[in-house]
């Protein structure tokens, strides 16, 4: 509200053109479409037709048995972050992950070169009320933040419901300490983000030039936006239970925009969910790493699609990102979605979840030219992306895959012949949220 | 150790054992120290007034305190001290940026018991801008004598801390009995840095952008009431004394700039980025990596001390078969070190006028990377401004310091032979007005620092096998002391496959040996501090978490030859 200032920083961002010709072009919104030529002007998407002829300078590709889709979307994503919680307190409103975007983070290509062109970064799920999200196109190479951010893309924040917020509440002695606890510190904050909203109108009603301006607050700024429907909520989320408390919450705050994150148990309130207008962003098929998500099913993400509820699949990791194609067909095998709806988990299902379905998650024409080509139909196990491109332009080409990928280099790193980096932590939501202890310092695990 | 890795800032200091005694006394002073006189005169020497602007054979004349003639004929006063400049070179005083030069650290803060993390006292959070740097200089911190001795005349000096530490002054890099009397300018600058409070809120960067915004918004508030209160208190609110609001009135007011700590790039354009939403007048300084941010530097009208810390050169394996990717990884790494020292030379044909800041460098290697600079296409003079010229427009002390004029301050080097040459040789440096000596050496071989007892270094250069005890087990490895040019550094190996770590502000004075490293816990910076005595070849230690007020015994023991 008060630092509208983004559209001053807003870089001026490439914009490309191609005619992307005689391909399988998958729209999602309208059918499949064999021998297909897709047209992009000025990163747009311009005509989708047969026989299109090529304006003079712009780029062909030969997509002839190739698959076209509209870049893959992750709706859940922890890459490209300097950091990830601020879990330090419970209630963090009003910190953003736009502060820390990393363009430097070679898991960006990782991802494009899994045909992904959209990213949901997200603050980590180590308190209730965590920080404001980001939603990032993937442009590769630059190395200013402002050059990822997904531009009129609206505001989103990160709830966590369950064992990781009241895990942290119990080791710092704080508030809360269990599932009651998060449900109390959720209302507490609502009405005391009432109460501000109320002070600080009163304040500007008020005609005398002697009044005096109640205190400032970021965080409540950010929860009054909650209210005012201007910020739409992820909630992680795992068990039915609580998935329907937050849904009464909403209720009684009269907030509408809400999607559940992980929600294993999704499916035992998908018609609840359905009635609420609640989308749910799951994943294929993990569960079972902690006693809240024993109890799950490869089929929640079918169910959800039957019940009418808008739903998407994401990777919470560096690693699943390269494969969400892989991730969507699972819902082939389990639950029998078609080929469409097994697509739009990860197009313009997390697209609509974003709020960004206006400019892409479908191939149509005047959205975005976010797009993927593959060689095999993308929900083929053999399917392998070739081609990822931002705004009609290619950030990744698997004919021109340079092997070191890095943007910066730190001239005092070590060159070492093999290097395979792995770390469990890295690129999740507890990223950075150990609260340190004198155990976790000295443990080499 | 879960992430044991080396810390960004390395800040390895020569031994602090610098023995240099003081010519100036006080008036009465009873050992006959006190100099004769406070007028000098410095002839028969080059001098280089202002970058470019070079004078041979001249004299210049430094009467108490201040330059009063500079030129080819002057009367040299008949109370002058006259120094024969033959050979020598006269340059102004160098100004540092952004320093932390003649503060000690402060002790961290302890946690406090129960500490409520998400709103933690503001000392603790390191929320403290109403403090002073003042406060923190110590008239015998090794670091001024360190600085003054590679030419550094005036310090802007920035207190040690964590998000906002306070505001910072100018200082003289003179001999004092009492900080005040280094004071050039006080409140020269409200110095801030992404160092979160560890544990509590806020405990990295998103929280400090948040708290960030959050205090300017309600000083902006806070300033406010308190104007319409002064100007008349009938029927308003009285307002609350609120010192941390307080102390961004004057940036507010931009009579004060926001000094940002921002060594790379991401954090440069984050302070920037609060520059642009909130306002205030920003300099960056200690920046590293300025290569990309020429153009966001100049359209928001950010000033900039570039860091004088640089790179280790990387080395090339001397393996015959190494692979092609291996080969292809050390150019890469070449070509990213050659963005690094060449950085300066591009900022500077972008028009962007820089000075330096050594506040994560090492005095002893400043000169080393001035000429490594200069070898990268950064000119003599152009170097010669951002030491003066450059550094005195942006500190706002232009009329006073920068140049060999009438009426400035008397800063000012004398070097034996030009100074950016490599074998060249600092001989005096005056410091408002007062006379510093130190001793040149004959021949090729220099050596600075020989003042440091090389022989006692001895008992500590090599390899010492550590263990100590934590609930996860034992914990081996090697402390690794090396002393190249009187530099003492030293590394931390760890048995378990840890990444190497650097140690640093190691220190070995009368047989006690102590030094501290950084752990990488969880994204959180942890300091430890080890502190212990050299038996032979037994050390026995106490290491200290100051995060967690927690304390354990080190042993080691030192590997024979």
């Amino acid at each position: 509200m008060l630092f509208l200032c983004t559209s001053v920083l807003q870089a001026q961002t490439k914009k490309g053109d191609v005619l992307i010709k005689n391909g399988t072009v998958i729209t999602i919104t309208d059918g499949t479409l064999e021998n297909t030529d897709v047209l992009v002007r000025n990163g747009k998407i311009d005509r989708i037709g047969k026989n299109l002829k090529t304006p003079n300078g712009v780029e062909e590709v030969d997509a002839t048995g190739k698959f076209v889709m509209p870049g893959i979307i992750d709706a859940h994503s922890h890459i490209a972050g300097t950091s990830i919680n601020e879990g330090t307190s419970q209630v963090t409103a009003e910190v953003s992950m736009e502060d820390v975007v990393d363009p430097l983070d070679v898991g960006i290509y990782r991802a494009l070169a899994g045909g992904v062109t959209s990213i949901h970064l997200m603050h980590g799920s180590a308190n209730v009320i965590g920080g404001q999200n980001e939603t990032l196109k993937l442009r590769w190479g630059s190395t200013n933040p402002e050059d990822l951010r997904f531009e009129g893309a609206p505001r989103t924040i990160k709830f966590a419901l369950g064992e990781n917020p009241t895990r942290g509440g119990r080791s710092r002695g704080i508030q809360p300490q269990s599932r009651m606890g998060v449900e109390a510190m959720l209302r507490n904050t609502f009405n005391d983000a009432i109460k501000y909203r109320d002070a600080w109108n009163a304040y500007r009603s008020n005609k005398s030039s002697r009044k005096v301006a109640p205190e400032y607050s970021l965080r409540m700024e950010t929860m009054v936006d909650i209210l005012e429907g201007e910020v739409l909520v992820h909630c992680h989320s795992y068990r039915a239970d609580e998935i329907y408390m937050l849904m009464k919450v909403f209720s009684d705050f009269g907030i509408e925009k809400l999607t559940f994150q992980h929600a294993n148990e999704a499916y035992k309130v998908a018609p609840e969910l359905a009635e609420f207008g609640a989308s749910a962003s799951v994943f294929s098929d993990w569960w079972a790493y902690k006693l809240e998500v024993y109890y799950s099913t490869a089929y929640n993400a079918a169910i959800l699609t039957e019940n009418g509820v808008t739903t998407s699949i994401n990777s919470d990791s560096g690693e699943l990102i390269r494969h969400l194609f892989h991730e969507a067909a699972k819902t082939q095998k389990y639950g029998d979605l078609s080929d469409n709806e097994a697509l739009a988990l990860i197009t313009l299902n997390p697209a609509k979840q974003l709020g960004i379905d206006n400019r892409v998650g479908s191939l149509e024409k005047g959205k975005d030219a976010d797009i993927a080509i593959f060689d095999n139909h993308p929900l083929s196990i053999y399917a392998v992306p070739q081609m990822t491109f931002v705004d009609g332009v290619k950030y990744f080409d698997i004919e021109n895959d340079v092997a070191d990928q890095r943007i910066y280099i730190d001239p005092e790193s070590t060159v070492e012949d093999v290097q395979i980096l792995y770390s469990n932590d890295h690129d999740r939501c507890m990223e950075g949220a150990n609260v340190v202890n004198f155990t976790d310092l000295f443990n080499n695990k | 150790m879960k992430i044991l890795r080396k810390t960004l800032f390395r800040l390895l200091f020569i031994l602090p054992l610098i023995g240099f005694t003081s010519n100036i006394k006080a008036q009465s002073d009873p050992t006959g120290e006190s100099p004769a006189t406070r007028t000098y005169a410095i002839t028969n020497a080059t001098i280089v007034q202002a970058p470019g602007k070079l004078m041979e054979e001249g004299t210049i004349v430094i009467t108490d305190g201040l330059i009063t003639a500079v030129g080819k004929n002057v009367n040299i006063p008949v109370t002058a001290e006259v120094i024969d400049g033959t050979d020598m070179f006269v340059y102004p005083g160098f100004i540092d940026g952004m320093s932390n030069t003649g503060a000690e650290r402060p002790a961290n803060p302890e946690r406090p018991d129960n500490l409520f993390t998400p709103d933690p006292p503001n000392y603790y959070a390191g929320i403290t801008p109403e403090n002073q740097v003042v406060d923190q200089i110590k008239v015998d911190e090794n670091s001024i004598e360190a600085m003054r001795k590679v030419g550094f005349t005036i310090s802007h000096t920035v207190p040690y801390g964590r998000m906002l530490p306070g505001s910072g002054a100018l200082i003289l890099l003179r001999d004092a009995d009492h900080p005040d009397k280094l004071i050039l300018t006080e409140g020269s600058s409200l110095y801030s840095q992404f160092s979160g409070a560890p544990g509590a809120y806020p405990g990295n960067t998103l929280g400090i952008m948040a708290k960030f915004r959050n205090l300017y918004k309600n000083a902006e508030l806070s300033k406010n009431h308190s104007e319409l209160y002064a100007s008349n208190p009938e029927g308003v609110a009285r307002p609350t004394r609120d010192r941390v609001s307080e102390a961004f009135y004057p940036v507010i007011e931009k009579r004060q700039s926001i000094f940002y700590n921002a060594s790379n790039s991401l954090e440069a354009r984050r302070a920037m980025r609060l520059q642009k939403e909130l306002g205030f007048n920003l300099v960056l300084g200690n920046l590293q990596e300025g290569w990309d941010l020429a153009d966001e530097i100049k359209s928001t009208n950010t000033k900039v001390f570039m860091s004088l810390e640089l790179p280790k050169e990387p080395k090339s394996s001397k393996e015959e078969d190494k692979s092609d990717e291996v080969k292809r990884l050390e150019e890469r790494r070449m070509e990213f070190y050659k963005k690094y020292i060449s950085q300066y030379a591009e900022l500077q044909n972008a028009g962007i006028k820089f000075g330096f800041s050594s506040i994560d460098a090492r005095s002893s290697q400043l000169k080393d990377n001035l000429l490594t600079i200069i070898e990268n296409g950064l000119s003599e003079d152009q170097a010669l401004a951002a030491l003066t010229t450059n550094s005195a427009e942006l500190l706002g002390i232009s009329k006073i310091a920068g140049t060999l004029d009438e009426g400035k301050i008397g800063n000012l080097i004398v070097s034996k032979g030009p100074y950016f040459e490599k074998k060249s040789q600092i001989k005096y440096v005056f410091v408002d007005g007062e006379k510093h000596e130190y001793d040149v050496k004959d021949g090729s071989k220099v050596k600075e620092g020989d003042e440091t007892p090389v022989a006692d270094l001895d008992a500590i250069l090599g390899a010492w096998n550590y263990e100590f005890t934590t609930p996860q087990g034992t914990q081996t490895g090697k402390f690794i002391f090396t002393n190249e040019s009187d530099i003492l550094s030293g590394t931390m190996t760890s048995s378990d496959g840890t990444p190497d770590t650097d140690l640093q502000n190691i220190s070995f004075l009368n047989g006690e040996l102590s030094f501290d490293f950084s752990i990488d816990a969880g994204g959180q910076s942890v300091d430890i501090v080890v502190v212990g005595v050299v038996d032979g070849n037994n050390y026995e230690a106490e290491a200290s978490v100051a995060a967690f007020n927690f304390t354990f015994p080190i042993q080691a023991t030192k590997d024979e030859a």
